[in-house]
């Protein structure tokens, strides 16, 4: 997200009220212990080359061969499942605050990870408002292969403004890398 | 071979890794989203598109694959808070420090302060991260 701890209201702003996919979520509707649902998702090979292209971060063990039997993905590709969970239940867009991730095991293309999230707290700070949630994914052994615990702020502008008008983004984001 | 060993001592300055972002670097398809898009950024109380978080941590991300090694895919943590906004045609680089040593049952730990500082040098990104070492 990058809220800027600096920054100051300004007269007459707006907090958006609703996108092209609907009503933006409010504080009040997040549901602590809420579960986001699940998903099976299977890294492929062309994800593993879009996420090294998207953050410029290329090595041997992401394109060619690891010491785990073949190419691995950046870890960092574990951002969208937990993402995407969140967005089926809640339009949040705002941005993007705090990312705790713990890298257990490798993640390979090829082999289906099961993602469990839920909503683990919500609470304001600096007059913003923020959603706290975690995930966990495991391999079919049922094994875990990461974890994670996402904070996002709900809007950059304080909770103070009152929600109006239209935003251009949305917080529900088409599932893809 | 990775820059972290269990020899390395405390205090030590991992790598520095740079980058400077251009609006290029954020867009997708034809999406008009707060990375790309002026208005979309505006309307949602930014002076101008920002940049993805995720993208700008990759710079951390690749120095502590840099520093760890095998120790990052399996056992890596790290704990990073978003402090400013970073827009999409700023200059970043990832700095960080050993800061301890955690002897534990799964061999030694390394963990170490890291962040991402802007041209200006403010830190943008802030947090922790740690790998086991060999």
């Amino acid at each position: 997200m990058q809220v800027d701890e600096t920054s100051e209201p300004k007269d007459g702003a707006t907090r958006v009220a609703a996108d092209s996919k609907g009503p933006r979520a409010r504080f009040e509707d997040i549901e602590i212990g809420r579960v986001l649902g699940e998903m099976d998702w299977v890294v492929t090979e062309d994800m593993i080359d879009t996420q090294c292209a998207i953050d410029a971060d290329y090595d041997v063990w992401y394109s060619l061969r690891s010491p785990w039997n073949g190419r691995i993905a950046p870890p960092q590709i574990s951002y969208r499942p937990p993402r995407w969970l969140l967005s089926r239940t809640y339009n949040v867009r705002g941005l993007f605050y705090r990312w705790e991730m713990e890298n257990v095991r490798p993640i390979r293309p090829g082999v289906t990870l099961h993602v469990v999230a839920r909503v683990c707290d919500k609470y304001v700070k600096n007059e913003r408002e923020f959603i706290v949630y975690e995930a966990v994914a495991t391999d079919p052994h049922n094994d875990v292969v990461f974890r994670t615990r996402r904070t996002h702020v709900l809007d950059f502008v304080e909770r103070s403004a009152r929600r109006a008008g239209e935003g251009i983004d949305s917080g529900i984001k088409a599932e893809r890398i | 071979m990775p820059v972290l060993t269990r020899d390395s001592e405390v205090g030590l300055e991992l790598p520095e890794l740079a980058c400077q972002f251009t609006p290029a670097h954020f867009r997708r398809a034809d999406e008009a989203t707060i990375h790309t898009d002026v208005e979309a950024a505006r309307r949602e109380g930014l002076p101008a598109p920002v940049a993805t978080g995720p993208q700008v941590a990759a710079l951390i991300f690749r120095q502590l694959r840099t520093c760890f090694g095998e120790g990052w895919i399996v056992g890596g943590r790290c704990e990073l808070t978003f402090r400013r906004p970073v827009y999409v045609s700023d200059f970043c680089v990832a700095r960080g420090t050993v800061k301890r040593r955690e002897d534990s049952a799964e061999g030694v730990r390394l963990h170490c302060d890291v962040w991402i500082e802007n041209a200006s040098g403010d830190k943008v990104i802030v947090g922790s991260a740690s790998g086991l070492v060999q």
